[in-house]
């Protein structure tokens, strides 16, 4: 398979005409949640699946990646670690804090952390951010991917307390979440309303983009939090 | 202000005024951790770095050592909160689905042992547990002890000849489905009790069975106790829901409470106003148990009043 870089630390695997995108293993030799592992020449990589990753559908869907090697992450909706993972290979010296309110979720994720240096698992909830405040440090990036009703607004109070000013905020908005019954766009709106339209939020979006057809009914939003 | 790794008290220009910081217990950390999760207070600012403070205050003496003993105290205090999340509803759940287990296996095994033994002895006339039982004890017609009520009849059967060794399989496999009815009444009265103690009010008003299986489909006693009671009426009733919600059908007016003998002893007619009185009873008895957990005889009197009125309107 060709090698391509796609972003910093992320990468493009060319298989005939088929194209995987892919992370390089920080841990080589293991798999996390039964991805594909791939070697070319010196290094492994994780195949890393749209399907099942909001962030690589927002990769692969054109939006900016904010990460380099020494990011760090506070990534709210962490589930079993799936995308965490991913994360966690692209910012390799930095560090990816991880926060999940499912005891049953995290409970999964516990050996990913193990085995991950730069994990730190917060078994936490992304409306109180205040509930570890006394641990996480300014950031670079927060994603989110919580799919909850009050997912904007979980967003705000997180980036208002940890993003540093130049960071940038990365979400999925899943239009069922927030109302099974409105129009997946009215729900956008009134959300990207709820995020940008705060006094001195000072948060600009960057792109929007559908994620389908890989998520329906999804739409990744990358903001940028001004100086 | 508090960090995981020390009180700290920071001067206007932002450097540090006093610091004492923690040992390096990862244990103690991880307990220090989860008060402050569990109550935050003194949070600190939202551009306070505490990795540079860290070794300021001589906690750790680089990056390296900071996020190595950050990461093995997040992982001890997630660990912790793990082992502390399980509600004491979830051994009424797995019990109420290791019963629903059951009932698939013995139907389906029970369905081949009538099957199997019919043709041995058709005229037999039991199903399932009596026949389970039965042949557990008995085996083949010519083994049936002198005294049975069954010896004329296997004398004249018109049903295949076995042999011992024949005999020898199937009152095995009778012997194994009758143990399993006999484990579900052994499970059946672990449910009830852990209801009477858990759920007293669900339990006298639903009866056990019914009660564990409302609290097992709603994912626990707390999320059950948050439902209005109209969810509750329709818990169980997905298909016809499903369908009314695409407008197909008129909104479905019993799920599991259908098996309460309430409504299902019910006349057809007044079933819909049995079912809205019965969920609402239940939705008060499940949030009466998940707040208190005592027994409050009132609720279900109030609930028999109402099927009183109910009757009486109806004649
Ligand atoms: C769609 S899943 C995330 C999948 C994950 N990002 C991945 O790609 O591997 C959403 C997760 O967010 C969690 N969640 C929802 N609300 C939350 C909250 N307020 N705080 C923390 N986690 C939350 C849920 O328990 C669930 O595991």
């Amino acid at each position: 398979m060709k090698v391509k870089i796609f972003h910093e630390n992320i990468f493009t695997l060319q298989q005939g005409k088929k194209r995987f995108l892919a992370t390089r293993n920080l841990t080589p030799g293991l798999e996390v949640y039964g991805e594909r592992l791939v070697q070319v020449d010196e290094a492994e990589y994780r195949i890393w699946e749209p399907k099942r990753s909001k962030l690589a559908a927002m990769l692969l869907k054109k939006l900016p990646s904010p990460f380099t090697t020494t990011s760090k992450v506070l990534y709210l909706g962490s589930a079993t670690g799936t995308t965490v993972s991913h994360v966690s290979d692209i910012v390799q010296q930095g560090v990816v804090y991880a926060v999940e309110f499912s005891p049953r979720t995290m409970r999964d994720m516990l050996p990913v952390c193990e085995e991950r240096a730069n994990i730190i698992p917060l078994l936490a909830d992304a409306s109180k951010p205040q509930s570890y405040a006394n641990v996480v440090e300014p950031v670079d990036v927060i994603f989110q991917d919580v799919a909850q009703p009050n997912q904007a607004s979980i967003a705000l109070s997180n980036v208002q307390h940890f993003l540093k000013p130049g960071g940038y905020l990365l979400m999925s908005i899943k239009a069922r979440s927030v109302d099974s019954t409105a129009k997946p766009d009215t729900v956008f709106k009134q959300q990207l309303k709820t995020l940008l339209e705060q006094d001195n939020s000072k948060l600009e979006l960057v792109k929007k983009q559908k994620l389908a057809p890989f998520h329906i009914d999804h739409l990744g939003v990358v903001v940028k939090k001004t100086e | 202000m508090k960090t995981w790794f020390a009180d700290i008290e920071i001067n206007e220009d932002g450097s540090v005024a006093e610091c004492s910081p923690c040992t390096q217990d990862v244990q103690q950390l991880a307990k220090r951790l989860l008060v402050f999760q569990a109550d935050p207070k003194q949070i600190p600012l939202a551009s306070f770095d505490p990795v540079k403070k860290a070794i300021e205050c001589g906690f750790v003496s680089g990056k390296t050592e900071y996020y190595s003993l950050l990461q093995q105290t997040c992982i001890a205090a997630t660990r912790l909160k793990i082992k502390n999340s399980y509600s004491p509803d979830l051994r009424i759940i797995h019990a109420v689905e290791a019963l629903d287990d059951i009932d698939e296996a013995a139907n389906l095994l029970a369905e081949r042992l009538g099957i199997w033994y019919g043709e041995h002895f058709p005229e037999a006339g039991m199903l399932t547990e009596n026949l389970a039982k039965f042949v557990a004890e008995n085996g083949l017609r010519q083994d049936l002890p002198q005294d049975s009520q069954f010896r004329e009849t296997a004398l004249s059967s018109v049903g295949m000849e076995m042999d011992a060794e024949d005999g020898a399989i199937i009152k095995a496999f009778a012997a194994d489905l009758s143990s399993l009815y006999e484990r579900r009444h052994v499970i059946e009265s672990y449910i009830r009790k852990n209801m009477e103690q858990l759920a007293p009010n669900l339990e006298k008003v639903a009866g056990a069975n019914l009660g564990a299986r409302l609290i097992s489909m709603a994912g626990g006693l707390q999320s059950l106790s948050r439902m209005p009671s109209s969810t509750i009426q329709v818990m169980g009733a997905n298909q016809a829901l499903f369908k009314h919600l695409r407008g197909k059908a008129t909104s479905p007016k019993h799920g599991i409470i259908f098996n309460h003998p309430l409504i299902k002893n019910s006349h057809p007619k007044i079933r819909g106003k049995m079912a809205r009185a019965l969920a609402s009873s239940l939705s008060i008895a499940s949030r009466v148990d998940a707040f208190s957990g005592r027994l409050n005889p009132v609720i279900k009197e109030k609930l028999d009043r109402k099927v009183l009125s109910i009757k009486e309107g109806d004649k």
